[in-house]
């Protein structure tokens, strides 16, 4: 635990049958990985503060429901099961939910090949559309190609937080937000203007830390890479 | 608080609150223009731009679509298309499902006919007044004879001083009362806790969303007890060690907002309030404030950030409110009905509390009842009532119908058969047979009535409040929707019901929130409960029609 300072109060837990000592304060997530235990995740990024609302990083604490991994902290004598078919079967669905409203193409996966969604929709199999198709038909969310660096794909998004988070807490550009609720809410640019109009300086941490199709650098998508 | 209450005051005075204005209060403020269109977005009474000069709101949710039809909120919208100036607005429930079709005009309840709501709304007839009433009932959980003996309790336990505090919180102990809002924690643990947390300022929130479809019994104690929530939370500011308390109200209940602020300005008036609380060493200040709106702003946390100006959306728990509250302090949230119910405990004895009780269940309950039944209302009743026995006292079913189902407390909990009819309304006896005493909101269902249907309403409400922060809930609820209409209009999916409860499951282990938790709930219990009846409309138990 490198970015938490010593001489900390040290707690012990198991995770998986595993004996974890971690400083008080470390997330399940942050001990699993210590362990050597990979746990997924979609909204987490190590370099944020965790918000737990993707849910794809859910474990098996003893608990009424499952807990976020990213974001609920190790307690001591903790017993916390990382992975079975029932946790299995919960990202999976959670990862049906999402894919039934990406769009066909994602730009992310056809430029650079890394869309998080649609690795993990890999992993637990999901060739077809379990849901409604939330993406096809007149009442998708659209797209904003107003910005001359940022290629903006609402219907990717996934609301992970990531850039919101990336650009008000790392990069204090207070620019992009939340607006609208439940199954409306999307992100915005200042007051839900297009994103080449808003106060946006192009910094570009947002589509470096995106997941998904949602935001990407204009440059590169567009351009196939080609894997040899 | 403030930011919130400028873009209330923005909303008020000039019908909207437009980017202009946003743009201007960001300036004056330093707030970043992103956070206030998160705010405008997310609260429903904040407009973009100004509404005609009639807006009327017809409840869309499953007491009004009982007795006003599936098609009410169109018929009202048809009858006054064209109309100049007019505006229909379907919108959630308006806890008023007592007198259920219920809308409001410009703010103004009103009910009835298609025909009467338009005349309303064409000003062929005059609003109803909107005041509280002169004189309310009498009820039991009031220990005071008049007026002249409101604060009786505050004040003799202030005259006997500091080592009364831990006999309080032992006596809600020993009383058994637990949380009315929905969880049913018990109450004197949580005074308890919040008492020992450490931190500084601590404070003291009254929960008065009251939201749920089916739920008004927190409307009738605002209106006519409120002198007995604001006692109770100046006693818990003073065990707690809390100089300043929050009364979160929902901004429909307008008439019920004047009973509260004329009881405040008594209790101000009285010494009950102010810094020096009947000449003691303790200061106790109350403020209301109004939500801008939303079902899930009654969440516990959601409320907390909607009183810090953030959108209301739930936090990520433990930590609790106990601990890390508002502002990250110790914050002691009860509901109206919890508080309400404190004086008369402490002044009479945990044991006469229990007594009031049936059987083995403690003390008293509000219940709203709604459906069909002959006489909808509150009524204050013995802490378990069977279900039969409440149905007697509401006059029965009408028309001499029978009994099909009841969902017992509000629209979150499990419908269960007529069979079930001789349960008693206590925590314990309805988490027993399958459903929950939740908020506190009986509904009664007639045979004839499409359950799925009605089921399918209830999942529709939570799509339409869900706050849209964590996928299950977000996207599981707008998928099942989806489903169920397609399956109603006729074409159920392939294997619908197995997927309905493999989604309900997720929902249920992964939301953040009681909102996704039990979203599904409603419809998975009438699968499970009425399955002759959700076959016929879902597809059969193994779902869907043969491809
Ligand atoms: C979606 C949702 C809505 C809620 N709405 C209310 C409400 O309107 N009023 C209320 O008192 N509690 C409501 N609750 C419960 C509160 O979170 C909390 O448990 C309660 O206010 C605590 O007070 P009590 O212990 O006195 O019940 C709601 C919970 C959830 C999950
Ligand atoms: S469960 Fe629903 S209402 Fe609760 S936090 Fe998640 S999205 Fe919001
Ligand atoms: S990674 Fe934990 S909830 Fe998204």
């Amino acid at each position: 635990m490198t970015e938490k300072q010593s001489g900390q109060k040290l707690i012990s837990l198991t995770i998986d049958g595993k004996t974890v000592r971690v400083p008080e304060g470390t997330t399940i997530w942050e001990a699993a990985r210590e362990a050597g235990i990979d746990i997924p995740v979609l909204c987490h990024s190590p370099r944020m503060e965790p918000v737990g609302v993707c849910r794809i990083c859910v474990v098996e604490i003893g608990e009424r429901v499952l807990a976020a991994s990213c974001v609920r902290k190790c307690e001591e004598g903790m017993q916390v099961q990382a992975d079975s078919d029932d946790i299995q079967q919960h990202r999976k669905m959670l990862t049906a939910l999402l894919l039934s409203d990406y769009p066909q193409q994602s730009a992310r996966e056809e430029s650079t090949g890394d869309d998080e969604l649609l690795a993990l929709a890999r992993d637990y199999g999901i060739t077809e559309l379990t849901f409604p198709d939330g993406a096809a038909g007149p009442e998708g969310r659209g797209t904003d190609g107003s910005s001359p660096v940022i290629a903006v794909d609402h219907q990717a998004c996934i609301l992970c937080d990531r850039c919101i988070r990336a650009c008000d807490d790392i990069q204090h550009n207070d620019v992009i937000g939340r607006t609208g609720k439940g199954y409306q809410a999307r992100i915005a640019f200042d007051l839900n203007t297009p994103m080449g109009e808003s106060s946006c300086v192009a910094c570009g941490e947002c589509m470096a830390v995106c997941p998904t199709g949602a935001l990407t650098n204009k440059s590169v998508a567009g351009l196939k890479i080609v894997v040899t | 608080m403030e930011l919130l209450n400028k873009m209330m005051e923005l909303q008020e005075a000039d019908g909207s609150v437009s980017d202009a204005a946003l743009h201007k209060l960001s300036k004056e403020t330093g707030t970043p223009l992103y956070r206030l269109e998160g705010l405008r977005g997310f609260y429903p009474v904040f407009r973009a731009h100004p509404a005609p000069k009639t807006h009327v709101r017809v409840c869309r949710d499953i007491s009004c679509a009982m007795r006003g039809g599936n098609s009410f909120c169109r018929d009202v919208a048809s009858a006054l298309s064209g109309v100049a100036d007019v505006e229909v607005e379907e919108a959630s429930c308006l806890g008023r499902c007592d007198t259920a079709p219920a809308a409001t005009v410009n703010e103004i309840p009103v009910s009835g006919s298609v025909e009467e709501i338009r005349a309303y709304a064409q000003g062929e007839t005059p609003l109803p007044p909107d005041e509280p009433k002169a004189a309310p009932a009498k009820w039991p959980t009031d220990p005071y004879e008049d007026a002249a003996h409101h604060y009786g309790t505050l004040k003799s336990l202030l005259s006997a001083g500091e080592e009364k505090k831990q006999e309080v919180v032992e006596t809600l102990k020993a009383s058994g009362l637990r949380g009315m809002g929905g969880a049913g924690f018990p109450t004197g643990m949580k005074w308890d806790f919040t008492a020992k947390a450490r931190g500084e300022p601590k404070y003291v929130v009254c929960n008065a969303d009251e939201s749920e479809p089916g739920t008004f019994k927190d409307r009738l104690i605002l209106e006519e007890l409120p002198h007995l929530m604001i006692e109770a939370m100046v006693i818990a500011g003073w065990i707690i060690g809390a100089a300043e308390g929050v009364i979160y109200l929902r901004h429909e209940y307008g008439k019920e907002r004047k009973a509260l602020t004329h009881a405040i300005d008594q209790a101000r008036a009285t010494g009950a309030l102010g810094v020096s609380v009947f000449g003691a060493d303790f200061a106790f200040e109350l403020r209301v404030f109004i939500s801008p709106g939303g079902y899930i702003l009654g969440e516990e946390t959601a409320m907390l950030e909607a009183l810090e100006d953030k959108r209301g959306e739930p936090r990520n728990k433990p930590p609790f409110p106990t601990n890390a509250g508002l502002w990250g302090k110790p914050t002691l949230i009860n509901n109206v009905e919890t508080f309400a119910a404190v004086p008369v405990i402490l002044s009479r004895g945990a044991q006469w509390w229990e007594a009031q009780g049936a059987g083995d269940c403690k003390g008293l309950k509000f219940l709203a009842v709604s459906g069909d039944v002959e006489q909808p209302g509150v009524y204050c009743v013995p802490m378990g009532t069977t279900i039969n026995e409440l149905l007697e006292r509401c006059g029965g079913v009408p028309e001499g119908k029978a009994l099909a189902a009841f969902a017992p407390g509000g629209a979150s909990s499990n419908f269960l058969p007529a069979a079930k009819g001789d349960v008693a309304l206590d925590f314990q006896a309805l988490q027993d047979a399958g459903s929950m005493l939740g908020s506190g909101a009986v509904i009664y269902v007639a045979d004839g009535r499409d359950l799925v249907e009605l089921a399918s309403n209830v999942v529709r409400f939570f799509r339409n409040e869900s706050c849209g922060k964590c996928v299950p809930c977000r996207v599981g609820s707008a998928k099942a929707v989806d489903m169920l209409e397609t399956a109603l209009a006729g074409n159920p999916q392939q294997n619908l019901i197995p997927l309905l409860q493999e989604m309900g499951d997720t929902l249920a282990k992964t939301s953040i929130c009681g909102l996704g938790q039990v979203a599904l709930a409603p419809v998975l219990s009438v699968i499970e409960n009425f399955s002759e009846a959700a076959a016929a409309r879902l597809g059969g138990s193994n779902g869907g029609r043969k491809p």
